[in-house]
């Protein structure tokens, strides 16, 4: 869940990105952000990555008040969401398996679980068969799919995105929405920015339009979008919880 | 930590060694000339201080006799050291066997030198009682007739004093300055690494790795170049140290002593070279990693 309360955020520059925002997201909702180039959209996100600190007000993400967190809890604040990047953010000397194995071995996973793990959230964004190839052997589509892996892999209450369609072609982002609408629909609380109006408009959900740094408009607009295909995590959800290794 | 994770982590650290073998190269080899000097402060400091103290245990004196005294005369004159009361012992040192000790410590260059006479002296090695009457001594042996000189070691040990002051205090800073460059080259290497591999921090970030996960493979990657460079560096003393010491060789036996042998200093150079370095690479990577962990997302991307 997540709750804004008066939020601002004013840079040391003296840039107002956020002006007192007030803003409750429940689990499992799907969000589009929506507004202008410089409206405070990546503020925003900032603000719940913690990336940024909210100038005033209060921000509370999975359970974690990120005005008072210690720099020590960030990282386990983080291993509650994945985040989807517009430029795929992969490594380009690793396999795709290793890519998307690297977001578990990095909170100490035993390579056990993450094997068996890759490959399930591998099928799951269809990607059998090229687990073996480098990120510049894909098409953009398929590189964010693979980021979209990443984000999954650690089974995440949240999804960020962060413009994920905007490095790739018309079909391959309705792909990509296709597949976040599906996590949504299982219960992951999915917050997308976009530009792209035909995307929201086709699949709907909360829409938050932000301008000049205030919310002006918060509405719900209803799916074009429905899924055929079942969404199948055949995963155990024993190994749900972020436990605190590092 | 995990086990398994320290184990990735460490194998980070040398793979990442591998990618940039080009400036961990560069950086070895610098760091370890800055070592080998600092190596070589140090050797000379130790080896000058163990003379000075050995000079100053010692209680022994070279008695010079004239040049014109005859073996007779000589044998004499012993007689008469013998008679006063601080000299415990002296051994007749006759100027055959000095020009034979000579020779032997100066090889081939004293074949090529000119002449054939023998310069030396005759001489007493005298052993004395009480250190306290040092100078008393040295003054009753100078009043016998037929004493040239008086080896005078109060003298080499004051000038040795003042040397090892010289190399303590040159060395002291050398070693500063030295250890200084060599932590910003180590911390420029880490700075290159870890804008190399800036995406992979960024997203280890955002996927919830503690700053420790991130550091160890810098970290490792630092104190792997420093052990490097500090065994490189004890091999290159070492393999000097040994000629260096033969051609000093024969002045420090001429005021009768001997350096530290090479068996007995390997083992301490090689162990304090190779932790100097690994200090050295985990001082100077540690601080730049600690200061780009306290950039988030974008900042970690754009520097």
């Amino acid at each position: 869940m997540i709750h804004l309360e008066n939020v601002s955020k004013v840079y040391s520059n003296g840039t107002e990105a956020l002006k007192n925002i007030d803003l409750d997201i429940q689990n499992g909702e799907f969000v589009f952000i929506v507004g202008p180039s410089g409206a405070g959209k990546s503020t925003f996100l900032k603000l719940l990555m913690h990336e940024e600190k909210a100038t005033f007000g209060k921000i509370i993400v999975n359970g974690y008040n990120l005005m008072k967190i210690k720099k020590r809890r960030v990282p386990y604040l983080r291993r509650t969401m994945g985040i989807v990047f517009q430029d795929f953010r992969l490594i380009e000397k690793m396999s795709v398996y290793d890519n998307i194995a690297f977001a578990m071995r990095v909170i100490g996973k035993p390579e056990k679980v993450i094997k068996k793990r890759v490959k399930q959230v591998i099928r799951l964004v269809g990607l059998e068969g090229k687990d073996k190839r480098r990120p510049n052997e894909l098409s953009g589509g398929e590189q964010q799919r693979v980021s979209l892996a990443r984000a999954l892999i650690n089974k995440p209450e949240l999804i960020i995105a962060d413009e994920p369609t905007g490095n790739i072609d018309p079909e391959r982002s309705y792909d990509i929405m296709k597949m976040l609408s599906v996590i949504s629909e299982r219960g992951t609380t999915v917050v997308v920015v976009t530009h792209e109006h035909d995307l929201v408009n086709e699949f709907g959900g909360r829409v938050l339009w932000i301008e000049d740094g205030e919310i002006v408009s918060d509405k719900f607009i209803p799916t074009k979008y429905h899924s055929k295909e079942p969404y199948i995590d055949n995963t155990d959800n024993t190994d749900k919880t972020n436990t605190e290794v590092d | 930590m995990k086990l398994s994770s320290l184990g990735y982590l460490i194998k980070e650290g040398f793979k990442n060694i591998r990618t940039n073998r080009m400036m961990t190269l560069a950086s070895i080899v610098v760091l370890a000339s800055c070592l080998i000097i600092t190596g070589a402060a140090s050797l000379i400091s130790v080896n000058v201080s163990t003379l000075i103290s050995k000079i100053g245990d010692d209680n022994e004196l070279t008695v010079y006799l004239d040049l014109e005294l005859n073996n007779i005369d000589s044998i004499k004159l012993g007689a008469e050291l013998k008679k006063i009361k601080n000299v415990e012992r002296c051994t007749y040192y006759p100027k055959d066997e000095a020009i034979k000790e000579y020779k032997e410590n100066l090889g081939d260059v004293y074949e090529s030198m000119q002449g054939d006479g023998n310069p030396f002296p005759n001489a007493y090695k005298v052993q004395i009682d009480d250190l306290s009457k040092y100078k008393e001594t040295v003054s009753q042996i100078k009043k016998i007739d037929g004493v040239d000189s008086v080896s005078d070691r109060s003298g080499i040990a004051s000038a040795l004093t003042k040397l090892n002051y010289f190399v303590t205090i040159v060395g002291f800073w050398l070693v500063l300055i030295l250890a200084v460059v060599t932590m910003f080259i180590i911390s420029n290497t880490i700075k290159m690494t870890m804008y190399s591999r800036r995406y992979e921090i960024s997203i280890m970030k955002s996927v919830g790795a503690t700053n420790r996960f991130v550091r160890i493979p810098f970290v490792v990657e630092a104190m792997t170049i420093g052990l490097l460079s500090g065994v490189l560096a004890s091999a290159v003393l070492l393999l000097i140290y040994d000629p260096v010491r033969q051609f000093g060789a024969g002045i420090v036996r001429m005021i009768g002593t001997s350096t530290i042998p090479e068996s007995q200093i390997w083992l301490p150079l090689v162990v304090t070279m190779s932790c100097v370095g690994m200090l050295i690479g985990l001082v100077g990577g540690s601080v730049s990693i600690t200061k780009y962990l306290k950039k988030e997302g974008g900042g970690i991307l754009g520097w």
